[in-house]
């Protein structure tokens, strides 16, 4: 059961965010795009935090949010935005679908790790 | 021109058992596959051709070989990972027994005994998005008009619509245009070869003239042409009034490969810029370009940059928690 989820369309961001995580001790699942990511959450509900892209195919990451909520009926897992996206519009309606929070690529590792750890509760 | 109700996919069916390949060819037949035959020698021949495949279903004593199929399949997943691999076993529909390289090939595993489980996964991985008779039926319809209109003196056949995994290219002309509405985005592609093309406009089947198909510009623009009536009579047939509410113009784009060429449909400078990464210990070097292309819309008056604040800045790789 992974404790992490990383939802990205790029295998590059998959590989540096996971093995990032992986590296500090954290166990992480991927996910390809929005539909692949709501059904791993379906099938593994001990994930604690998911970090997600917003510009995906098949389903873009504010609307696996949203469903999140709304069809998983899951309001534990926290989710944290990783994306190129950085508009105040986007950011209101990822705090309305219950993101916790978001980080506008690139990706740095150091600056969010205590953060990540804490939302697992390690 | 054929209709077709049910979408149909081809799978490679790469299995040595005369018994068993009966029995596969009813499951393709019921199940909307339609299996090819390849002799072992010309498997990974055929897998680097354009053969529009769906999948694979694979024996795993493929070619007489105890385990040899489970080695075809790490092959040619190196080749076309984008293509499902079913593999079918002599006793166990299971991949537990596999090394986790060979697993990573394989999506799914059956027996003969169990050959009716191998119809969720065809499902999952060929058939996953289901695509309603209407829009395929007027598609086949728009476009044989389209392409009637372009070619003088031609009979259009069409195939029967088929489902692909595989992501080749056809040819060597292919144009792009984005599909939006509000319930459908993607993009849909025209492919041809280049020199069965040139022979119709010498032939003097085209609205261009012989002459003019010596510039490959303007065999570029025929399939160009042939992109927007379809794009153009898809988005009024299938895209209503989302499409008249947000009208935005589209053209489509045209790469030719063999003369590295790529069109946006307009004359206009692209802006450009050159990189260039230098390894210094070891001397490589990766140059890139990019371009920008302005060609749907360019009004530079109306330019305006988004100056935030420092304060509410959040600078990229931090965390900003709400």
């Amino acid at each position: 059961m992974a404790q992490i989820l990383v939802v990205d369309d790029s295998s590059t961001v998959r590989n540096e965010v996971g093995e990032f995580l992986k590296s500090n001790g954290l166990d992480v699942a991927y996910a390809v795009d929005g539909r692949d990511g709501l059904a791993k959450l379906k099938a593994d509900p001990a994930v604690k935090l998911v970090v997600c892209d917003v510009n995906m195919p098949n389903m873009d990451g504010l609307t696996m949010a949203e469903k999140v909520r709304s069809e998983l009926n899951n309001s534990a897992v926290n989710i944290i935005m990783l994306t190129t996206e950085n508009s105040p519009a986007m950011k209101e309606r990822g705090k309305a679908a219950g993101v916790k929070g978001w980080i506008v690529k690139p990706f740095k590792g150091e600056a969010v790790l205590a953060s990540f750890k804490k939302m697992v509760g390690v | 021109m054929a209709q077709q109700d049910d979408l149909v996919s081809k799978v490679l069916v790469l299995d040595s058992d005369p018994k068993c390949l009966e029995r596969i060819r009813a499951f393709c037949d019921a199940n909307q596959l339609v299996g090819l035959k390849v002799q072992p020698d010309n498997v990974m021949a055929v897998l680097r051709s354009n053969v529009d495949l769906g999948g694979i279903l694979l024996s795993e004593n493929f070619d007489g070989r105890p385990h040899g199929g489970v080695q075809m399949a790490t092959l040619m997943h190196a080749i076309r990972a984008e293509l499902p691999i079913f593999l079918r076993r002599e006793v166990r529909a299971s991949l537990d027994d596999l090394a986790p390289s060979e697993r990573k090939a394989i999506c799914a595993a059956y027996t003969m005994d169990t050959m009716d489980t191998l119809r969720q996964p065809i499902a999952d991985y060929i058939f996953s998005l289901s695509y309603p008779n209407a829009l395929v039926r007027g598609i086949s319809d728009i476009t044989c008009a389209a392409l009637s209109s372009q070619f003088k003196d031609l009979q259009v056949q069409i195939a029967p619509p088929y489902i692909v995994r595989d992501r080749l290219i056809y040819g060597e002309i292919f144009t792009l245009i984005p599909i939006e509405s509000t319930w459908c985005r993607g993009y849909m592609m025209l492919q041809t070869e280049e020199i069965e093309l040139l022979e119709l406009v010498k032939a003097d089947r085209t609205h261009i003239s012989p002459d003019q198909g010596l510039d490959f510009r303007n065999l570029n623009g025929v399939l160009g042409e042939i992109t927007n009536l379809v794009w153009g009579a898809f988005k009024n047939r299938y895209m209503g009034d989302s499409a008249r509410i947000s009208h935005m113009s589209q053209v489509p784009i045209v790469i030719n490969h063999l003369h590295r060429y790529i069109s946006f449909g307009s004359d206009n400078p692209q802006l450009c810029f050159r990189y260039t990464l230098n390894d210094s210990a070891q001397g490589d070097k990766l140059v890139m370009y990019q371009k920008f292309v302005f060609n749907l819309n360019w009004t530079p008056e109306d330019f305006s940059e988004d100056l935030t604040s420092v304060e509410d800045l959040v600078e990229s790789g931090e965390l900003d928690l709400f």
